[in-house]
């Protein structure tokens, strides 16, 4: 899956560049949007046809809350380093880091927000974030526990890392993971907004 | 929120009517539909026209943007879950 998911990747940069048009890749930008529905319809048949699932998951308890709380809050703080790492202003690093990987929103909101370099530097750690998220939760899984392979994925654990959830983690992690997903993503255009003006 | 009402949907046909028989059929589908997704990722990069100047110039920056948050997040989830049962 890994690799497939590498030469996808691989395979899809180089068609960018080389192969198709602006027309080319804004239809596929569609295709993906339904690719994304269907993913999100075929993952629910698989947690439905897992009757136990449901059980599993009210054991969980408040932890289901607690996983996002905990990445948010962690994500926000790193900010505080990255800035002293980087030389960027506090405001744009805390702000960058709050994009919890969600690169196309956190990339727009701070181009507008901060200018074109700080929403670019946005758009591709952001985006590195969810390529090592999705190459690094089988590591993760396997050496620390299935929760802490949700915490590099932050935003994208309900979508683009999800597969990886499902194949290297149990079906009521995929659970954990899209609730995870959806929490963080909601707080991703409040934190930005919030730490751009609060900063 | 589309993508929350969409699997429940899913989910509710999972329980209902879907049978384990077709799981592997759906695990192939899952496959297709990321890779497609993947695929679309990598095109819409490589299509802006100044991906590589980008990624020369703000390359390792972005990488301690990443990084770093992805250290702090996975220590924190660590921390509060290392005597959780999974």
């Amino acid at each position: 899956m890994v690799w497939l998911a590498l030469l996808s990747l691989l395979g899809g940069v180089f068609c960018g560049m080389f192969v198709f048009s602006a027309e080319h890749v804004e239809l596929l930008g569609v295709i993906s949007e339904y690719a994304l529905y269907i993913l999100m319809f075929s993952v629910g048949m698989s947690i439905g046809t897992n009757k136990e699932i449901f059980s599993k998951l009210r054991s969980f308890g408040k932890i289901v809350l607690i996983i996002p709380a905990a990445i948010t809050a962690a994500s926000v703080l790193s900010g505080f380093l990255c800035a002293f790492l980087t030389g960027v202003s506090v405001r744009d690093s805390v702000c960058i880091t709050s994009g919890l990987g969600w690169y196309s929103l956190t990339g727009v909101m701070l181009t507008d927000l901060s200018g074109a370099t700080i929403g670019t530097m946005a758009f591709l750690s952001n985006l590195l974030r969810e390529m090592i998220s999705f190459f690094s939760i089988p590591l993760i899984a396997k050496h620390l526990n299935y929760y802490c392979a949700i915490a590099p994925a932050a935003a994208t654990s309900e979508d683009t890392t999800l597969p990886m959830m499902i194949k290297y983690t149990s079906e009521e992690m995929t659970v954990v993971s899209v609730i995870n997903g959806v929490l963080c993503s909601a707080a991703v255009p409040v934190l930005v907004n919030f730490f751009h003006a609060m900063l | 929120m589309t993508i929350l009402i969409i699997m429940c949907v899913g989910v509710f046909i999972g329980i209902k009517f879907f049978s384990k028989k077709y799981a592997k059929a759906n695990y192939i589908l899952q496959v297709v539909c990321t890779c497609v997704l993947i695929f679309s990722m990598g095109a819409s990069l490589g299509a802006r026209e100044e991906f590589l100047s980008e990624i020369s110039a703000l390359g390792l920056d972005s990488l301690i943007f990443a990084v770093v948050p992805i250290i702090f997040s996975v220590l924190a989830v660590y921390l509060l879950t290392k005597n959780q049962k999974q």
